[in-house]
């Protein structure tokens, strides 16, 4: 391959004598040229932060007083309840929202997907806008919607003489406001992903199915349910990833708070990092994280059958 | 899902990689004046720069830009100008307390010790228990103080004459309680407010005054951790004894303190003396209602002051202009007439003893009643507060004191043994010693 390569090169060149002379672009080098803005952008923004991190990791202080510790910060972190209250809290939302979020999505790309809808650029949009805001606007929009004394959430519930309940103000409640929070804000980014899946099944498949005499249900659970298993099982890795590195959330409703109950892995790792300035320890904090991400990963592949 | 969530892990990865490689500045050349930027916040920030042009009209060389960064924005930016080994960072940087020793012990050389510069001759100019604030573990001075904050006491005069009580009479900490619990039944009203689960903010400056007045904090003066020390304990019962009476009402929620001081429910206060400026311009209506006096203490003939927290301006250790900078600080903190412009224009309470001789410090206020207002906290700082000692812990600190006071306010723990758990988890995440 290299050679003729090599060879096809030279005799590009033609007759000339400077053609011998390396030339910037050649056909062997284009796709390299091709990627370099990525490669550089790859190398400058991610590779390199993701090894310093890996040796601040190992150390402690900043700057000049940057000393190496070896394992010290690792050490501290499995002996630290706080991290493990930060795992189980991300845990808990994780098992409770994404299972949620993941159906609603699926039911409104169904929805969406309806041949019977009308204006249906205009719902889509609806659906998708969410995931589009950002985060001050949300964090706004959210603390004026669950206040306790005068936010909509509790005068609705008031209408329907449920008692005010004390969203932010309590362990339990923060983490259903969490909930509630994340799930506003992603569900529409997955049904939009859902609805791509929709549409991408043949209809042939449903018309042989009526065919046949294939009720509704029928058609969902064998036919949709089927041909989407490879969207249904990208969504739930995104998700779960996405979760386990919950941060906006907390991070304006709650502050992690009250007393710890919405502290997430991420939001630990910041506050170790920019209030308490414990640069290694908010590292550590970040491998940690990463293993978790990656055996997750690792692990809903092998379960769902990540195989063709 | 993930892309905005990702970038946080990268902008935090980048920010240590920022870190590692630091790195020098190229030094100013050439003539004309020499810039001067300060980092600062509103509205301290126009105090300043309306001194600034005064300064600029006696020193045609300097140019000094005061650039209003905005706290808490400034703790951040000067933390990644620091981990970027002091890269874009102003020459003047207004430094809260509470920030001050992290800046120093974890970044060495973050801070330009200001003794070269002429600090230390600036050592008693200053309300007691301010300079050994300033001053690090190695002697130097990181900091010249600018505003100090003495705790108050504002109450509503009409309500406690409602309920009978003679606010003079109150020494204690205790008998406050006995006050609030008249107080709530005569006129409804809760003593003070707390945001009982922390949520949205930590709400720990009470309980720090507390410790405060006793002398005490969550560290000592070595460093070690203080939290389950007896005053600690002691803090942290007396707000257990108010939340149990009732009088403790919950300030949690966006605008809830503010209502309810409009509506009158709440009787007290415990604010510093940022708040003398700040109740009238939140409650112009409340006119004459309010009065202000030294905090009851904690003990009987304890110290009836503290400072609850104060700022200062500290010079880059990377800046090229430091000796100028230091010049316009000296104009801008230690003169009398400057700093009470500074005040007058900004708000902020100057730390300046010299200060206080002016006579707006013991004219009366119009808002309270016609009671000099000032004074009290003069008074207060006149007492001598004790230096608290922040450490560079100390976020860490508050944060876990913030749970434990959540846990006994809200599940009605036990202040002893909730401390205790506190104390102990501080100790292990800093590598402190538990204090003796």
């Amino acid at each position: 391959m290299t050679l003729t390569m090599t060879r096809e090169a030279a005799t590009e060149g033609g007759g000339s004598p400077r053609s011998h002379r390396p030339r910037l672009i050649t056909k062997r080098n284009i796709p390299y040229l091709l990627i370099l803005p990525a490669l550089l952008g790859f190398v400058s923004f991610k590779a390199y932060p993701i090894l310093a991190a890996l040796y601040i990791s190992l150390t402690t202080g900043a700057g000049a007083a940057r000393t190496f510790v070896g394992l010290d910060n690792y050490v501290r972190l499995v002996n630290d309840p706080l991290f493990w209250t930060s795992l189980w809290n991300t845990a808990l939302i994780l098992v409770v929202q994404v299972p949620i979020m993941l159906l609603l999505a699926l039911v409104l790309a169904l929805g969406l997907n309806s041949p019977l809808l009308r204006l249906r650029g205009l719902w889509r949009l609806g659906v998708f806008m969410p995931s589009l805001t950002g985060l001050v606007a949300y964090g706004v929009m959210f603390s004026v919607i669950l206040s306790k004394d005068s936010g909509l959430l509790n005068w609705l519930l008031g209408i329907f003489g449920i008692d005010a309940i004390d969203w932010l103000g309590s362990p339990f409640w923060a983490r259903i406001a969490v909930v509630i929070a994340l799930t506003w804000h992603y569900t529409g980014y997955n049904a939009v992903i859902y609805l791509a899946g929709l549409q991408s099944i043949p209809k042939e498949l449903y018309e042989a199915a009526m065919v046949d005499g294939a009720g509704a249900a029928r058609r969902f659970w064998s036919i949709t349910v089927p041909q989407l298993r490879p969207i249904l099982l990208l969504t739930v890795v995104l998700s779960t990833i996405g979760t386990l590195q919950l941060f906006d959330e907390p991070f304006v409703l709650t502050g992690g708070g009250p007393d710890n109950s919405t502290l997430t892995i991420s939001l630990y790792l910041y506050e170790n990092g920019f209030r308490y300035f414990d640069f290694g320890y908010a590292a550590a904090i970040a491998y940690a994280l990463t293993l978790i991400v990656a055996g997750f990963g690792l692990l809903q592949l092998k379960l769902t059958g990540g195989k063709k | 899902m993930i892309n905005r969530r990702g970038v946080l892990a990268l902008t935090l990865a980048g920010t240590l990689a920022l870190a590692a490689c630091g790195g020098g500045e190229k030094a100013e050349g050439g003539g004309g004046p020499v810039k001067i930027t300060v980092w600062s916040w509103k509205p301290a920030s126009d105090g300043l720069a309306a001194v600034a042009k005064d300064f600029e009209q006696a020193n045609p060389n300097i140019k000094v830009d005061v650039q209003v960064i905005g706290n808490p924005t400034i703790w951040e930016k000067i933390t990644v100008g620091m981990a970027a080994g002091g890269k874009g960072l102003g020459d003047i940087l207004h430094i809260g307390i509470d920030y001050l020793p992290s800046y120093v012990d974890k970044f060495p050389g973050g801070l330009a010790d200001l003794r070269k510069l002429g600090a230390d001759k600036y050592k008693d100019a200053f309300a007691k228990g301010l300079w050994p604030t300033v001053t690090g573990k190695d002697g130097g001075v990181y900091a010249m103080p600018w505003e100090v904050n003495p705790i108050g006491f504002f109450y509503r005069s009409d309500l406690f004459e409602k309920a009978g009580i003679d606010p003079a009479a109150i020494q204690t900490w205790d008998d406050a309680i006995e006050a609030g619990k008249k107080l709530k039944e005569k006129t409804g009203a809760s003593l003070i407010g707390l945001n009982k689960p922390a949520a949205g903010s930590m709400d720990m400056d009470f309980y720090q005054s507390l410790l405060q007045q006793q002398g005490a904090f969550y560290f000592n003066q070595q460093g070690d951790v203080t939290l389950s020390s007896a005053p600690a304990v002691q803090a942290m019962t007396l707000i257990k004894k108010m939340n149990d009476a009732g009088i403790v009402a919950d300030t949690s929620g966006e605008g809830t303190a503010k209502k309810l001081i409009s509506s009158g429910k709440l009787a007290v206060l415990p604010w510093a003396a940022w708040a003398a400026s700040y109740i009238p311009e939140m409650r112009p209506e409340q006119k004459g209602l309010w009065r202000v006096m030294q905090p009851p203490a904690v003990t009987p003939g304890g110290k009836r002051t503290a400072i609850v927290n104060s700022t200062h301006l500290a010079i880059s250790g990377t800046s090229k202009h430091q000796a100028k900078a230091f010049k316009f600080i000296e104009y801008a903190l230690t003169k009398p007439e400057v700093i009470n412009k500074v005040f007058k224009e900004g708000g902020v309470f100057p730390a300046l003893t010299a200060a206080y001789s002016d006579p707006m410090f013991s004219s009366p206020t119009e808002y309270y009643g016609g009671q000099p207002t000032l004074k009290t906290f003069v008074d207060s700082l006149n007492e001598g507060a004790d230096a608290t000692f922040y450490s560079s812990d100390y976020a860490r600190a508050l944060k876990i004191a913030s749970d434990a006071q959540t846990q006994v306010l809200t599940k009605g723990a036990d202040p002893a043994a909730t401390l205790a758990t506190a104390a102990q988890q501080l100790a292990q995440q800093t590598g402190r010693k538990l204090a003796g």
